[in-house]
């Protein structure tokens, strides 16, 4: 068996103190469900069948059931994504101060197709709903962090610092 | 109303204003030493008299809600404040958290106190990772100071506060659909009855409250339920974070009184319309709302009942303005995509029906329409979410209150703007 | 009890009773879909929605409890809710559920197995529009294999979630899930643990449409070409009641049928394609006899009669094997003819399983042990003694038609006998040591009642024709016994060997096809003499 082999068939959470935390902090098992997904996430970058695995076993669930969960959200990304991920707010208050100019502007800047990561794995660009943020559109999260209000040429300036 | 004094927001634009000290400093806490010196009951009753109503988009009498709960309930009960915020429209709990996340805990531990929960959940949106982030600070300040945890403050009662992160979905929003998620689930929204006071998280007695309403809690405990009372209109009464976005010169978050002149709230706290362009149209109360014309939106006061007569709601009161650049088929079909991308796919009209409309909306758009398409639209949102009657409610068509929320909108846009959508048709077949 | 009225009907219906489950009862139709009395209620097809005077909205009739309601609030001064399942609104409402369900559907009744049984097909002509007002393009996905027996037709699918809950609360194995949400949501199996249980057939039954397919049925038939007759499975002790759907000499599948005292509404895939075993089986249809270790044809008369030569041996010591396999008729009517020790093959084990919804497969894979001790008490132990104490030298088996190893145990007995009779109806190493078999009928073929393990009495009816020369087993029995003593009861039909049965064991008393009826009787309360 090679190492990618290994890395794909198994996980293993590195930080378990975080897991038992997770546990103590619910009073049933299932109800990790999402915090050990995102926890997950964070260390292995999208959402793999080891995952599933070893989320199904703490949790008490079906493997099924967890995919059942994971596959409902839009934050749990079952494909590698860009080291950086460009969402851009798409709804209306967004769409009306400019929000289809950024996602036009990113595209021919990286020539990414909204859902595409760039070649050199830097960014994935995609399209999202609302973010709660619509007084200071249009939004823009890379990664966890919200920009607003953003002209193109901020935006520029932004990604450009990004190394 | 020139004399209002913001209630919720008053201390937002001072440094540290969401530290412990900070929140201490202009008297914080002192509510619930208040509260657990009253029996559960008084506090219920209190909250009862404010005729503090949700703030999370139903508006829901909350000391009525609370009241549901069984009072001799042998499971444990819990509160969930709704943090889920992502009602296009509406960003007015980010602020609260980020900006005075003390208060809506202290919130949290009164109404906790009020229905007899000592494991109360905050369900915030995946998201907003920074407002998690310092939550968790928050927390846990609260935790090394006796706020939460045994015996709070000295009492016999103890309370601990999870907070527990979504994974984008707007529908976890609704609060069965949110009792699924945590219970670690898809968020489909369960069928009622049993309500969620009776069986909600892991089938026992839930209550689930906004931030908004959670936040305005220490004040009605410490000034009183005639204070909160006299604030606004008598049936839907108190301070109020009004959202305020779109084509404005100034968008933002204004804490007003309930009942407040839609206009003053476009032309003087948002600074009008941006590049002074004319108003076209508005939703008052987030995009689940039906949108109003200029000319109504002119004249409405921005309370459940003056709403509700124009055949919209307060909802969330996040109010998106359109001005005359605004191109209302393609608003309307991005408003249905939000929809379309947003429904939990449970039940028939809402999976199929909305999916028909990005489908019939976007192929208008590209001017392969056809008039029947534009009588099917109202047919299509009747279907989903339809009236008989407005006061009487909606058909009923589905689980969860989201067909009417998609309906509602979608269908105003087509019966307000009719003309902009009969533009989109190919010339002969308008002719024809 | 609360007082319902539904359209123009008055019932009283028990607290806590649905609307659905009233109407149901009483004839009312109401069209449902997400619905199945085994599963929760989940509400979201909204196909079952009826009005309720009172309430503003339409209510779902699935999730709308009856209940008493205080004086001042009964409608009329009596009901304690008053149902429309007929009025305009009502029906407008069903044809727009139907209009929306219909939208991606391919509309390919005309190749769908479901076709005749679908509720898609049968709720759209009582109660959809006429033609579609869709001009979109329809969402088109390839089918997929959930499992290795089951296909999933995803254009098909309504997603009512019967299934997955199927999963979820009866086999409590979980394998099934919805992929994605909203419009993109699609049922699904994880590749590495697809939906392989021992339960899993029944996914395809409880599908109110035809988007689950059995791989075993797949266009083998159309279901109005069938003939359906109510059956028991017999491949275990629990006995579920099933559906044999067959044409002319072939079974084409095997559903469960509802019985609350057995299975409920399922039925295990052992039994469900258990029926292929006997197709390719190397089945003996004439009477045969052994000379010169050879076995060659033999008429009915002959056959009778070298059999009754040998048995009807002055002082002649006979002993018997009765069959776990065989009807309670079958094993009597031998228990009548022998006069030396009686035994059985000994038992087979498998495993058994209880799924979480308590649906059992019993670790005994034949299905009649109870009755077949019913009516053969006095079964020993300990055969090979008894032979060797009462020196027999003669035996009659009724084979139970499975092909094993015989054990030493077994050997030596054989070795031992002058004649050995086997009655069975395919060439198993035990027919292969007989020097007269005579063949019966195969498991679909056989009449008769059978004994589940919880003391059932069920009835058996057979749903194919018996095979050649072969001849009911009870009958066969008759003419051995004819054969022997002129004067011994001369049975002309079943009926009568159940009567006789009866009177020697009361237990069995006043048993009759007629009383047995679809359902079976038990057994409990009743003393066997
Ligand atoms: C589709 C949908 C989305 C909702 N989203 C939210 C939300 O993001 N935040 C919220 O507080 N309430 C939301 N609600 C309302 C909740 O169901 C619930 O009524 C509310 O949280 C109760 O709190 P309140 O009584 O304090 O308003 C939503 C409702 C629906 C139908
Ligand atoms: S109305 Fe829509 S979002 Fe609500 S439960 Fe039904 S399908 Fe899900
Ligand atoms: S496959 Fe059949 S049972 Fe399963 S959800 Fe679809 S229609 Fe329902
Ligand atoms: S459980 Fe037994 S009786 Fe029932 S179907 Fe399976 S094998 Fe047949
Ligand atoms: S519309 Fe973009 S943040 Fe709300
Ligand atoms: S059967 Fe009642 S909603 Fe599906």
């Amino acid at each position: 068996m090679s190492n990618k082999d290994i890395h794909e068939d198994s996980f293993q959470y590195t930080d378990s103190d975080k897991v038992e935390k997770i546990f103590s902090q619910y009073p049933d098992k299932r109800s990790a469900t999402l915090p050990l997904l995102h926890l997950a996430q964070t260390q292995g970058g999208y959402i793999t069948s080891a995952i599933i695995n070893t989320v199904a076993k703490l949790t008490e669930i079906h493997p099924a059931e967890v995919m059942d969960c994971v596959s409902f959200y839009t934050m749990f990304y079952s494909r590698q994504q860009g080291t950086y991920k460009l969402q851009v707010c798409q709804t209306l208050s967004c769409s009306l101060n400019g929000a289809d100019d950024i996602v036009d502007h990113i595209t021919q800047k990286y020539g990414t197709q909204p859902g595409e990561t760039t070649s050199d794995g830097k960014f994935t660009l995609l399209k999202v709903e609302c973010l709660g943020s619509c007084g200071t559109a249009p939004v823009i999260q890379i990664n966890d962090d919200y920009h607003e209000g953003l002209s193109i040429k901020e935006l520029d300036i932004l990604l450009d610092s990004i190394p | 109303m020139s004399t209002f004094e913001p209630v919720l927001t008053s201390n937002i634009t001072k440094e540290n204003s969401h530290t412990l000290d900070f929140y201490q400093s202009i008297g914080g806490y002192s509510a619930i030493k208040k509260v657990l010196s009253m029996s559960p009951l008084e506090v219920i009753d209190v909250v009862k008299a404010s005729n503090l109503r949700g703030r999370g988009g139903a508006g829901f009498p909350t000391g009525l809600k609370w009241s549901f709960v069984p009072k001799d309930s042998e499971k444990p009960i819990y509160l969930i404040n709704n943090a889920d915020e992502s009602e296009p429209g509406t960003f007015k709990d980010r602020l609260l958290m980020n900006k005075a996340p003390h208060q809506m805990l202290e919130g949290m531990i009164i109404a906790s106190y009020a229905i007899g929960c000592h494991t109360s959940f905050i369900y915030i949106r995946g998201e907003f990772y920074r407002e998690y982030m310092l939550l968790e600070k928050v927390v846990a300040e609260a935790y090394e100071n006796n706020l939460l945890g045994d015996n709070i403050l000295g009492s016999d009662y103890s309370l601990d506060v999870v907070i527990h992160r979504g994974a984008g979905a707007y529908i976890c929003g609704e609060e069965t659909g949110l009792i699924e998620s945590l219970e670690g689930k898809r968020g489909w929204p369960r069928i009622k009855p049993p309500f969620p006071a009776i069986e909600g998280y892991l089938q026992c007695p839930t209550v689930v409250n906004n931030v908004e309403t959670l936040s305005c809690l220490p004040h009605i405990i410490t000034r009183g339920a005639d204070w909160f009372q006299s604030i606004g209109p008598e049936k839907g009464p108190g301070p109020r974070l009004f959202c305020v976005s779109g084509r404005v010169k100034n968008p933002g978050v204004f804490e007003e009184p309930m009942g407040i002149d839609l206009k003053d709230l476009i032309f003087e706290k948002a600074g009008g319309i941006t590049n002074d362009n004319k108003l076209k149209a508005v939703f008052p109360g987030g995009s689940s709302s039906a949108i109003l014309t200029a000319a109504e939106a002119i004249d409405v006061k921005m309370d459940f009942e003056e709403l509700a007569k124009k055949k919209t709601m307060l909802g969330s009161a996040g109010v998106i303005v359109m001005d005359e650049t605004v191109d209302m088929v393609h608003a309307c079909l991005n408003i249905a995509r939000f929809y379309a991308h947003e429904s939990c796919g449970q039940c028939t009209p809402c999976r199929e029906g909305t999916t028909w409309l990005v489908k019939m909306l976007t192929r208008m758009v590209k001017g392969r329409g056809t008039l029947k398409d534009i009588n099917m639209l109202f047919e299509i949102t009747d279907n989903i979410g339809g009236l008989i009657d407005f006061s009487k409610g909606s058909y009923g068509k589905t689980i969860c209150p989201f067909g009417e929320a998609v309906a509602w909108p979608i269908r105003s846009f087509v019966e307000k703007f009719k003309d902009e959508f009969i533009k989109y048709l190919p010339q002969e077949k308008v002719a024809a | 009890m609360p007082l319902l009225k539904i359209d123009s009907l008055e019932i009283e219906v028990e607290k806590g009773t649905t609307v659905l489950q009233a109407a149901m009862v009483n004839g009312i139709e109401i069209p449902y879909y997400c619905y199945h009395p085994a599963l929760e209620i989940v509400g979201s097809c909204r196909m079952c929605l009826v009005e309720v005077e009172g309430m503003p909205k339409l209510q779902v009739s699935c999730n709308t409890f009856v209940g008493e309601a205080p004086p001042e609030r009964k409608i009329e001064g009596k009901y304690d809710m008053v149902v429309n399942t007929h009025n305009d609104l009502v029906i407008q409402e069903r044809k727009n559920v139907l209009e929306f369900l219909l939208l991606n559907h391919p509309l390919d009744c005309p190749v769908c197995d479901q076709a005749g049984e679908c509720y898609l097909q049968d709720y759209s002509f009582k109660f959809g529009n006429a033609h579609s007002r869709f001009d979109e393009d329809k969402r088109v996905r390839p089918n997929e294999y959930l499992g290795s027996q089951i296909v999933i037709n995803h254009n098909r699918c309504i997603l009512c979630s019967r299934c997955i809950r199927f999963t979820r609360e009866i086999s409590g194995t979980s394998e099934l899930f919805v992929e994605a949400r909203g419009n993109k949501s699609k049922i699904a199996a994880l590749e590495d643990k697809p939906l392989d249980n021992l339960l899993a057939g029944n996914v395809a039954d409880i599908c109110p449409v035809g988007a689950l397919l059995s791989t075993d049925y797949i266009h083998k038939n159309r279901i109005w070409n069938l003939k359906k007759q109510p059956s028991v499975c017999q491949d275990c002790s629990v006995g579920c009641n099933v559906d044999v759907f067959y044409q002319k000499d072939k079974i084409l599948r095997l559903t469960p049928r509802e019985n609350h005292d057995v299975n409920g509404y399922f039925m295990c895939d052992i039994g469900r394609y258990g029926f292929h075993r006997f197709e390719d089986l190397d089945r003996i249809t004439t009477p045969m006899a052994r000379s010169n270790g050879s076995f060659s044809a033999v008429s009915w008369d002959e056959a009778i009669r070298k059999t009754a030569d040998k048995l009807g041996d002055e002082g002649a010591k006979i002993a018997g094997i009765v069959s776990p396999f065989h009807t309670n008729e079958t094993n009597f009517m031998l228990g009548q003819i022998i006069n030396g020790p009686t035994g059985t093959l000994p038992q087979m084990n498998d495993e058994e399983i209880i799924y979480q919804s308590g649906f059992r497969i019993s670790n005994d894979r034949s299905p009649n042990r109870r009755g077949m001790s019913d009516v053969c008490p006095a079964l020993l132990e300990d055969l090979v003694s008894e032979i060797d104490n009462q020196d027999v030298r003669m035996i009659y088996v009724l084979d139970d038609g499975i092909d094993r190893e015989i054990d030493d145990v077994w050997k030596k007995i054989l070795a031992k006998m002058d004649f050995v009779v086997v009655q069975t109806y395919a060439m198993t190493t035990l027919a292969q040591s007989a020097n007269i078999i005579l063949p019966g009928p195969a498991p679909y073929e056989r009449e008769g009642t059978i004994t589940n393990d919880g003391g059932r009495v069920q009835w058996l009816r057979p749903s194919l024709p018996m095979k050649g020369e072969s001849r009911a087993d009870w009958e066969i029995l008759m003419m051995v016994m004819k054969a022997l003593d002129k004067d011994a009861q001369d049975f002309t039909d079943i009926g009568q060997v159940m009567k006789d049965m009866g009177e020697k064991f009361p237990a069995y008393d006043g048993l009759s096809f007629f009383r047995l009826g679809p359902h079976g009787m038990s057994l409990n309360g009743r003393a066997n003499g």
